[in-house]
């Protein structure tokens, strides 16, 4: 009987967190979110001196691996504007990094897959938001 | 999700690292102890992106050994409930599949792919298809994570692509 008791007035936090409604816990609230194509380039500046040095682990290069295969943007300078188109929005870290990533086609794509967005923006800006960036990554060099 | 995201962490040297290239030591080793891990909290520690700060260390009375509390900056990879990310599916079986996303294993269970498509397990390799979608080892997907397990060294993740938008990656 007290056993049970523990167990109801002992939730465990992780399962509260939720992606859709942006409660991400008190340790990633507030923290910097990356693109995939900036993860791509921190991960490879390092690539050269873990390789000298062998301290290479699995979990580094199965991150590689899978931010080579889904990086958007190619180069530095596209990361940045697609950074500043984002930045201007009302829309959180978490939020901007999923558009960046997901590059979605249109805006009731973005609005299924990031749910949290609801109307924090409007869709005719959204939609435009999402037209430019895919035009950032057809043009990039 | 990718985080970058300052942490801290406390190394213990051996008095006889104790000398004129002790930053060195306590740099290599916090590489060595963070890096490639997992816990619940911060979810995995992909890399070190910067050391920030090693405070001045402290003897432990009685051993001699001196602790560091160094601040770093790092690059983190969490997934959350409800989040959507993409998967490149690893291997087809007949409960379902499993998808790699870096680090992190994600099952999705066949309840929970759409009912259009159907198990092949004759078809080499064994896949999952409809009229015009296929999922096969090497397929990319879109998946929302329905929630995740954290055990002392790795995290899998349960997914869903029975939703709008999700599925196969053109």
């Amino acid at each position: 009987m007290r056993m049970s008791k523990n167990k109801l007035v002992r939730p465990q936090a992780e399962e509260t967190l939720d992606a859709a409604r942006l409660e991400l816990g008190a340790d990633f609230q507030d923290a910097e979110c990356l693109l995939i194509s900036e993860v791509k380039v921190l991960l490879e500046a390092q690539y050269d001196s873990k390789k000298e040095d062998k301290s290479m682990d699995e979990v580094y290069s199965k991150t590689l691996e899978y931010v080579q295969k889904f990086s958007r943007y190619t180069n530095r300078d596209t990361i940045k504007e697609v950074r500043a188109l984002l930045k201007p929005t009302e829309l959180e870290p978490f939020e901007c990094a999923q558009l960046g990533n997901l590059c979605c086609s249109e805006y009731e794509e973005a609005k299924s897959l990031v749910p949290s967005i609801g109307n924090k923006i409007r869709d005719d800006d959204l939609d435009s938001l999402l037209k430019q960036m895919d035009s950032l990554k057809k043009y990039q060099g | 999700m990718f985080f970058h995201k300052k942490l801290t962490h406390t190394i213990t040297l051996h008095p006889s690292f104790l000398g004129p290239r002790m930053r060195e030591f306590v740099t290599k080793r916090l590489y060595k102890d963070v890096e490639g891990t997992c816990t619940g909290r911060y979810g995995y520690i992909i890399a070190v992106v910067a050391i920030l700060e090693i405070q001045i260390g402290k003897i432990i009375p009685g051993l001699g050994s001196a602790e560091f509390e160094v601040k770093y900056s790092a690059i983190l990879f969490k997934p959350f409930r409800n989040e959507v990310l993409d998967a490149v599916v690893d291997s087809v079986s007949k409960i379902g599949f499993l998808a790699n996303a870096g680090p992190l294993r994600i099952f999705v269970s066949q309840t929970l792919i759409p009912a259009d498509m159907k198990l092949d397990m004759n078809s080499n390799p064994p896949s999952f298809h409809s009229d015009d979608q296929k999922i096969e080892k090497g397929t990319l997907v879109r998946v929302k994570v329905n929630g995740a397990r954290v055990d002392a060294t790795n995290i899998i993740a349960i997914g869903t692509i029975k939703e709008d938008y999700l599925g196969v990656i053109e």
